[in-house]
């Protein structure tokens, strides 16, 4: 998730790692890879019937009236292999009201 | 040892026979030893399932685009085993000459490999090596691997016997018998797994957990839908999704997992003297998949 100015400058940015992390279990490091990993040790995935809810805090500087706020949803096939799955752009304001 | 003392000496070896009853009838059901294939092209011709496309063209038309037919080669043409193979080296075995046991990930890669000598193991790892793709797309999760070999849990499946949804006495080719399996989810899950494999302590291994997904998250909320009801959709072979297909992929993931944004632009006022300028973003996605995302 990015917070941008109007003018397209990156403000704020935070993600979030929906995935099972395993170790080998011979360390606490995680491992990643079917032949290396051996043990859950945390599930962050996205389970059946249990919506994923997030709340992000963005200050913005002093001056700022107006930001765009991008989320993108991605799958991560491996390690900078990339696909998309959803991608919303918002412009917020302070000069409007809801 | 067993000492039997002469009053009891005949129930004791009624009891060690009917122990060696038991023994063997279990055997007889839980199924013989394998045929073992001394060569891979001899397994790949005992796994051989192009003659079903003589009648079942569009349905083995799907297979042949669905990651069952491709199961040693990864994303993007991708020759899996080659990084594997490396590891073994440096564990100081030439991959050249690995066997069986040195591939745990062939439980559900390539089932067959139970049907073969660990000289079709060393077969398969030298054509991994020289990139033989063309033999390797050869070992595949045909037709015959969930028509035969995983369609039965309950004892060993028969010989020359194709399994489906019902008993199809007419059928040419190979009689068709029915089993249950082949619309339960257990089928799949024989492979896309439970959690690690411990079956070779040289190389314990955990690839997919998602039918433990399934059994321990989805139906204990509720959930009813089986693999087959999502990922074979008017009994299609194609099985989605096809992880180098992006755009399919991204679609399929789109309806999977929905996703509200919302937004909400502010001064914050925390105390007397502070004010700034805020956003709010909340977001939630929700799943309509019977299992974990991402699994395998």
């Amino acid at each position: 998730m990015t917070a941008s100015t109007p003018e397209g400058k990156k403000i704020f940015e935070t993600s979030r790692a929906y995935m099972p992390q395993s170790t080998d279990s011979r360390s606490t490091q995680m491992v990643l890879g079917a032949a290396n990993k051996l043990g859950l040790i945390r599930d962050t995935s996205i389970q059946p019937f249990a919506p994923k809810e997030e709340t992000f805090e963005v200050p913005l500087p002093p001056d700022l009236r107006n930001a765009v706020i991008e989320v993108n949803l991605r799958y991560q096939l491996r390690p900078g292999n990339l696909c998309s799955i959803h991608k919303v752009i918002r412009n917020v304001s302070l000069d409007q009201m809801k | 040892m067993l000492i039997c003392p002469s009053s009891t000496y005949r129930k004791c070896t009624l009891a060690i026979s009917l122990l060696f009853v038991l023994i063997f009838s279990g055997a007889t059901v839980r199924g013989e030893t394998p045929t073992q294939a001394s060569t891979l092209d001899e397994l790949i011709a005992m796994f051989d399932s192009s003659s079903c496309k003589d009648c079942h063209e569009k349905t083995y038309g799907q297979w042949e685009k669905s990651h069952h037919a491709r199961p040693l080669i990864g994303l993007d043409d991708e020759m899996l085993l080659s990084a594997y193979l490396k590891r073994i080296a440096k564990l100081g075995k030439p991959p050249e000459q690995a066997i069986k046991r040195d591939f745990p990930c062939f439980k559900c890669h390539f089932p067959q490999i139970k049907y073969g000598t660990d000289a079709v193991a060393g077969e398969i790892a030298k054509a991994v090596l020289r990139d033989d793709k063309a033999l390797i797309r050869k070992l595949n999760i045909g037709c015959l691997v969930c028509h035969n070999e995983k369609a039965v849990v309950h004892g060993r499946p028969e010989k020359n016997v194709v399994y489906g949804n019902k008993d199809e006495a007419d059928h040419e080719g190979p009689p068709i018998k029915g089993s249950p399996l082949l619309k339960s989810s257990l089928l799949c899950g024989q492979c896309h797994g439970l959690g690690p494999v411990l079956d070779n302590p040289d190389i314990p291994v955990q690839c997919a957990t998602l039918y433990g997904s399934y059994l321990h998250a989805y139906i204990p909320s509720g959930g009813a839908q089986t693999c087959q009801d999502c990922h074979m959709k008017g009994h299609n072979h194609y099985m989605p999704p096809d992880f180098n297909q992006k755009e399919e992929l991204s679609a399929r993931l789109r309806e999977s997992l929905p996703m509200e944004v919302q937004t909400l632009a502010y001064t914050f006022h925390p105390d007397e003297k502070t004010f700034f300028p805020m956003v709010v973003v909340k977001t939630k996605i929700t799943s309509k998949a019977g299992h974990r995302i991402p699994d395998g």
